[in-house]
């Protein structure tokens, strides 16, 4: 716990420099972790950039909250004292180099060691142009990740997120913003003097579903942040439209509608432009997510007078309760293996992120926070992101399903709020 | 304790250590790698994709805007026509950049408010709008059936908005009631909220000419969508009540849901004020 602390410390220090989401803190954070060592990378040739590859890895390790990363103050080429990790209670040793090649061209060695069988588990060369070291930083945390724990990593995808910001005329300025999965790198793809909420990527990771109040009304637009396109307005309707959530066929999005001021759940063809009508009731249907499989949504729903979350089976067409536990659970989003729900939860006064087990029907709250608002899993679904109140001021939170440890992620001035978590990239 | 394992593995790499035997079988890790993972592979991680946001913005992409110098966006105001909006500080730096930039991107929209937004409907949707006003004498269509007196038309209805903003302004110096409050996660309208509604109906009856917009808002808590959807109850069931003077084609309904707070903060006072249906005349 000491030394994790200790490496944070120079988080924090190097954080504040970079045009990022600012890693605040690590809460509750366990000695569970699986040890390891990450050196930093010896550099040979010259190298302008400033972007540090072992630290990158560390930090995303750490968040993940399965390791306990850290750095030594001098450089592994390729000699390791195994007898000195073991008596240390490491697992792994994690070292590299990055070779210039050409002025843009470099190439990027890593190694890994287990220390107690003192045998190597992976080594690899890897040639990058300088513009990927960033990209290459979250692709080796994730071959770190698999080689040692034998799972996809969630590291080399995206975040997007809604930023707030007054003005000094007192207005506000929305942003939808699109970083790597460690808040660095954000990139505005949507701006707006009016509201923007509930991003959604399609599972290609090729399109942004998202609600804008530009015309002073809830739209949903569809908008491809990679190409020279612009934003496509769904069908408009004479309520509002809201709440997009894509089928994981990526040819459909379903979104509520109200018609005949009647929110219901449809889904809308993008290709034929047809609506197809999933829900009927006459009371609130919103917040729609889909499961892996696409055969299911969870959504929410005030049907019974209380605000409770029902699956709807679109194959049978049958529509069961999932949420049994309290008067207030919402805006629920499947887990990537289907089996679990993650959700917000009223307890008291509070609402919290909660786990649901969709079969058992247990319900795990993980947080003690006031306000927490929209979860998403990470892809490989270890972790979950959401945003939540510090200090009145909207902050994103990411907590790890191994050990319940808690990052947050703020920006230096303004909001943040309603993240969601990109699929992987191919 | 970390200091010391920093300093203690310096003093490792300038020891020589045991070799390592990599071809020793049984390593507890060793079935988790992808054998055809492990050669040297060449990675295209070059040059992603710029992203590009073409919403809202005109001539400019949102990131080109923001890296601007301030005396870029400066210039580029003045070019649309926005310079009344800079504000400087006593040194001649902008101190409304944000403002600017917002500015900048909504500036297709930024002609002369109503008359723009006239000018801009199509012959069909004027003459569908001075019907809903009551001004359907005032069209004159040509042998072919088109709008023959557009500009025309366009003067009346503008001369009848202003008298109409007047008409609105007037009730609102007379009365103060424009908002309309509502209990957690509840549309019930109360006694007070039903006099308030029928001293509106009474308006709007005796005014044909004033259209009504109904906005509903939530308090900041549960969910964002819950709360858009929540809000928009709210407005309909004033709408409802309304309804019963038939003056439901008078009136359109839009939700904020939590999105536009009167009050910010995280208290009971502040979402009393929040949960809300406003009176919006136009």
């Amino acid at each position: 716990m000491k030394n994790l602390k200790f490496i944070l410390l120079f988080n924090l220090l190097f954080s504040f420099s970079a045009n990022a989401l600012l890693e605040v803190n690590i809460l509750k954070s366990k000695e569970a972790a699986f040890p390891i060592i990450i050196a930093p990378f010896e550099v040979i040739g010259d190298s302008k950039e400033s972007i540090d590859i072992a630290k990158i890895i560390r930090d995303n390790l750490n968040r993940s909250g399965q390791f306990r990363a850290l750095s030594t103050d001098t450089i592994i080429t390729n000699k390791i004292d195994f007898d000195f990790w073991q008596e240390h209670k490491k697992d792994a040793v994690v070292f590299g180099k990055v070779e210039q090649v050409s002025p843009k061209i470099y190439n990027i060695y890593i190694y890994i060691y287990d220390v107690f069988s003192e045998k190597s588990l992976y080594q690899k060369k890897i040639t990058v142009s300088n513009s990927g070291f960033r990209r290459m930083a979250h692709f080796l945390s994730d071959k770190i990740y698999y080689v040692l724990l034998g799972q996809k990593g969630s590291f080399n995808t995206r975040l997007s997120y809604v930023t707030v910001t007054e003005n000094n005329s007192g207005g506000r300025t929305y942003k939808l913003q699109i970083s790597d999965s460690d808040g660095f790198n954000p990139q505005t793809v949507v701006r707006s003097p009016n509201p923007i909420l509930s991003p959604a990527w399609s599972k290609d990771q090729r399109k942004l579903a998202y609600v804008s109040f530009k015309n002073n009304r809830s739209e949903v637009f569809v908008m491809t942040p990679f190409l020279k396109t612009i934003p496509i307005r769904l069908p408009k309707f004479d309520g509002i439209a809201s709440s997009p959530a894509w089928h994981p066929s990526g040819k459909s999005i379903a979104l509520t509608i109200s018609k005949q001021g009647n929110k219901d759940i449809y889904l809308y063809d993008l290709k034929s432009k047809k609506l197809e009508r999933l829900t009927t009731n006459i009371s609130i249907d919103t917040e729609a997510s889909f499961s892996p499989d696409g055969n299911s949504i969870a959504f929410t729903s005030n049907r019974t007078g209380q605000v409770q979350i029902y699956i709807k089976n679109l194959k049978s067409g049958k529509i069961s309760r999932a949420t049994f536990e309290g008067r207030y659970n919402a805006k629920p989003v499947f887990s990537p293996n289907g089996k679990d729900l993650a959700l917000i939860h009223r307890v008291g006064k509070d609402y919290r992120v909660a786990l649901l087990d969709i079969k058992s029907r247990d319900l795990t709250v993980m947080t003690s926070n006031k306000s927490d608002e929209s979860p998403y899993f990470s892809p490989n679904g270890g972790m979950i992101i959401f945003s939540t109140n510090r200090d009145n001021k909207g902050i994103l939170s990411i907590i790890s399903l191994y050990n319940n440890q808690i990052v947050e992620l703020m920006q230096k001035t303004g909001e943040v709020r309603e993240p969601t978590w990109s699929n992987y990239s191919n | 304790m970390s200091k010391k394992i920093l300093l203690l593995s310096s003093v490792i790499l300038l020891s020589s250590c045991a070799s390592t035997n990599i071809s020793e079988l049984g390593d507890k890790f060793l079935d988790l790698i992808n054998p055809s993972d492990a050669a040297t592979e060449q990675v295209d991680l070059s040059g992603d994709a710029t992203l590009i946001a073409m919403d809202e913005t005109g001539g400019f992409t949102i990131s080109e805007l923001e890296q601007l110098s301030n005396d870029d966006l400066i210039a580029i105001a003045k070019e649309k026509g926005l310079e009344d909006l800079i504000v400087l500080d006593a040194d001649g730096n902008l101190q409304n950049r944000d403002q600017i930039i917002n500015a900048i991107v909504e500036s297709g929209d930024l002609m002369d408010g109503k008359t723009a937004e006239l000018e801009s409907l199509s012959d069909d949707a004027l003459i569908e709008m001075a019907n809903s006003k009551g001004m359907g004498e005032m069209i004159i269509l040509d042998a072919d059936g088109n709008l023959a007196n557009r500009d025309e038309l366009i003067n009346a209805l503008m001369d009848a908005a202003v008298a109409t903003l007047a008409i609105i302004q007037n009730f609102k110096n007379s009365s103060d009631s424009f908002i309309l409050y509502f209990s957690y996660d509840d549309t019930e309208i109360d006694e007070i909220s039903t006099r308030t509604i029928i001293e509106h109906a009474n308006f709007m009856q005796d005014n044909p000419s004033v259209s009504l917009r109904l906005e509903g808002h939530a308090d900041e808590r549960g969910t964002r969508e819950y709360n858009l959807a929540l809000g928009e109850n709210r407005a309909l069931s004033v709408k409802e009540v309304l309804g019963l003077y038939n003056l439901d084609d008078r009136i359109t309904v839009i939700s904020y849901g939590e999105e536009s707070p009167v009050l910010v903060g995280s208290n009971e006072e502040a979402w009393k004020e929040n949960r809300r249906v406003e009176f919006s005349y136009y």
